[in-house]
């Protein structure tokens, strides 16, 4: 009996290492900053880090493909025509959404930085 | 038309979080829309037209103005309880035209811009770069503006080219709502602009050597600078080495300035007898909680410009050795959070190893420092030949009444003409200490006020001629400071402030700071 408890709480410990993993690893994000472009100014972003001043623009959604689809665009406008930084966050529960819904419906985080209108 | 928006925030800090400071009202400008005002110089005037807007209102309401860029400046310098101005979206640029110069100026019209207030340093080196020219120094940064840099003095380590304000040629201030007080000043020994280009920004002019001098670092105090001149040069590269060679042997060159016959030789940067080159830029980083015997400097050497170099950016933006902050959250980063293990680790570990060398231009090598957190810096400037004496007594004080959190750096910069320059000896070394901004109570520690009073006095008790940055941390109400610092000099800067403003004037551009320096004291 002991011998069975054991093997089972190993077991359980197996299948909560491959989990933590999928936890630790699926929440993350990547920024992509322009090398030459001056960010959008805002004085009244005082937040703590990264984007502290600068103005900030948030996607926060889920999108919903058609079976035939595979790919979306989402359309955004910086009136200096250009982006300065764009960040894409992934967590678990979008990726979750994404692998139960076979990739129709995915969620979308994401934060980006519009260029600085040249003058 | 431009348009303002007003902001009741009520509370206002500065970019490195060094207030938060009481404000009732925040104003953000932004220019015509090109579509709408196609014409550069109709937006330019139309943007002073809206600034004396608000002027006019702040005289009405006998209330104080205050403009400001990217906040950069560590203390309340920027700063005023009543109005403050955004000013960084006014940033038209433009080349200067042939029937702008004035005939008899010396200045080549190539090298010669106009760029609006709000222009950050990086704004300025991608313009230049696309005429073919770049600055000539900037503040081993990019995030400030150029009439921020200029009113505070920002420099970097450019030994024998200066701070920002000693390229500005020509400034084009606002210092009231009336038609005659658009003004264009320049010196009058050194013309660079006419009266065409006078008229075309409706201003009238002054060629004056002594007030321009003193508005040139003016602190803010010298009405809105609305417009900078600003000589540039022929593009060029930046070649950027990091060592660690004997302290003796780096102290020696900062109190000799002696490249040529020193034992700190690169073997690329040597003339054709095998003395070594002088460096555009030098630069010590110094613990001051170890007696490491060997220091970590940073030598930069100017190069013609080649277009087919490697981008130095990817290898710039894990450099260790370039800001002090970015080198200090570096060290920093495992323990933010603990400012008693991180002064052990200061304590116990040397500094990091040497970054790899690199080739770029100027705003290449000194790209984009983002925020790092809460920070402090206070910088002395001192004659350089003082400066090894100058640092013993200060890494002292960290040591035996620190310490606090925070490393060394020693600058070098040339001399400027600007009146209130805190680079007001003939090579200055700028030695500043970084860091983050901690809790005395909590982590029963001597606080950064009194670490800067103390930084007063005993440059005072050990005879060390001495300015501060006027951007930095310090013990500004220490009695009697600026008349130490600059002696006859601020007589001179009042008085030429006098000749520019009105009293109404002069106490609209005044604020908290200034009336701690004693500087504000022709306002009744």
């Amino acid at each position: 009996m002991d011998l069975f408890l054991h093997a089972r709480g190993r077991r359980a410990k197996w299948l909560l290492i491959p989990l933590l993993i999928v936890l630790l690893t699926s929440c993350y994000s990547v920024r992509i900053v322009n090398k030459d472009g001056v960010p959008e100014p805002d004085p009244l972003n005082q937040s703590g880090n990264f984007y502290k001043g600068l103005k900030v623009h948030t996607l926060d959604t889920t999108i919903k493909l058609k079976l035939a689809e595979g790919e979306f665009h989402l359309i955004e406008r910086c009136a200096s025509g250009g982006f300065f930084s764009f960040e894409y966050r992934v967590n678990l529960g979008g990726v979750l959404l994404s692998a139960v819904t076979l990739g129709k419906l995915r969620r979308v985080k994401i934060k980006y930085v519009c260029l600085k209108e040249q003058n | 038309m431009a348009t303002t928006t007003k902001h009741e925030i009520g509370k206002w800090d500065t970019f490195h979080s060094n207030g938060p400071f009481d404000t009732k009202v925040l104003y953000k400008t932004s220019l015509a829309g090109k579509g709408n005002m196609p014409s550069w110089l109709d937006r330019y005037n139309d943007a002073v037209a809206e600034i004396q807007r608000l002027l006019k209102e702040a005289l009405d309401h006998q209330e104080g103005f205050r403009a400001y860029g990217s906040a950069w400046s560590m203390n309340h310098i920027a700063h005023h309880n009543d109005n403050m101005h955004f000013n960084a979206e006014m940033n038209l640029k433009k080349a200067i035209l042939d029937d702008e110069m004035h005939p008899d100026s010396a200045f080549q019209r190539e090298n010669l811009f106009f760029v609006q207030c709000g222009n950050t340093i990086k704004e300025l080196h991608k313009f230049l770069f696309d005429h073919g020219k770049a600055l000539k120094a900037s503040g081993a940064s990019n995030g400030q503006t150029i009439a921020g840099c200029i009113s505070t003095g920002v420099h970097g380590s450019a030994i024998d080219v200066g701070s920002v304000q000693d390229y500005v040629v020509g400034l084009n201030l606002i210092i009231g709502p009336d038609a005659n007080d658009i003004v264009y000043l320049e010196r009058a020994s050194e013309p660079a602009l006419n009266d065409v280009f006078a008229d075309r920004i409706k201003a009238r002019v002054i060629r004056d050597d002594d007030l321009f001098n003193a508005a040139l670092v003016g602190l803010g105090a010298f009405g809105f600078i609305h417009g900078v001149l600003i000589e540039g040069e022929d593009r060029y590269l930046l070649k950027r080495y990091v060592r660690k060679i004997p302290k003796e042997l780096a102290l020696e060159l900062a109190e000799t300035m002696d490249f040529a016959n020193s034992a700190f030789v690169i073997p690329s940067e040597t003339d054709a007898n095998g003395k070594g080159l002088r460096p555009f830029h030098y630069k010590i980083f110094i613990n001051p909680y170890r007696n490491d015997p060997e220091y970590v400097v940073e030598a930069i050497y100017k190069k013609p410009y080649q277009p087919d170099y490697p981008d130095p950016v990817p290898r710039m933006k894990t450099a260790i050795y370039r800001d002090l902050i970015v080198l200090f959250t570096k060290i920093a980063e495992k323990y933010k959070n603990s400012i008693p293990k991180l002064i052990r680790l200061l304590q116990n570990s040397v500094l990091p190893p040497p970054d790899l060398d690199a080739t770029g231009t100027l705003g290449e090598i000194f790209w984009d420092a983002g925020y790092q957190g809460p920070a402090y810096a206070c910088a002395v400037g001192i004659d350089h030949k003082d400066s090894p004496r100058a640092l013993a007594i200060l890494t002292k004080l960290a040591r035996e009444e620190g310490p606090i959190p925070g490393i060394y750096a020693m600058r070098f910069v040339k001399q400027s003409r600007a009146t209130l320059a805190f680079t007001k000896f003939r090579v200055n070394c700028m030695l500043e200490i970084d860091g983050l901004i901690w809790k005395p109570k909590k982590n029963n520690m001597i606080s950064l006020e009194k670490f800067c009073t103390r930084t007063i006095e005993l440059l005072l008790q050990n005879n060390i001629p001495f300015t501060i940055h006027w951007g930095k941390n310090a013990d500004w109400k220490f009695p009697g400071l600026v008349a130490h610092m600059y002696g006859v000099k601020a007589g001179e800067w009042m008085h030429q402030r006098r000749k520019l403003l009105s009293k109404e004037q002069a106490k609209l551009f005044s604020n908290g700071f200034l009336y701690e320096v004693n500087l504000a004291e022709a306002v009744v």
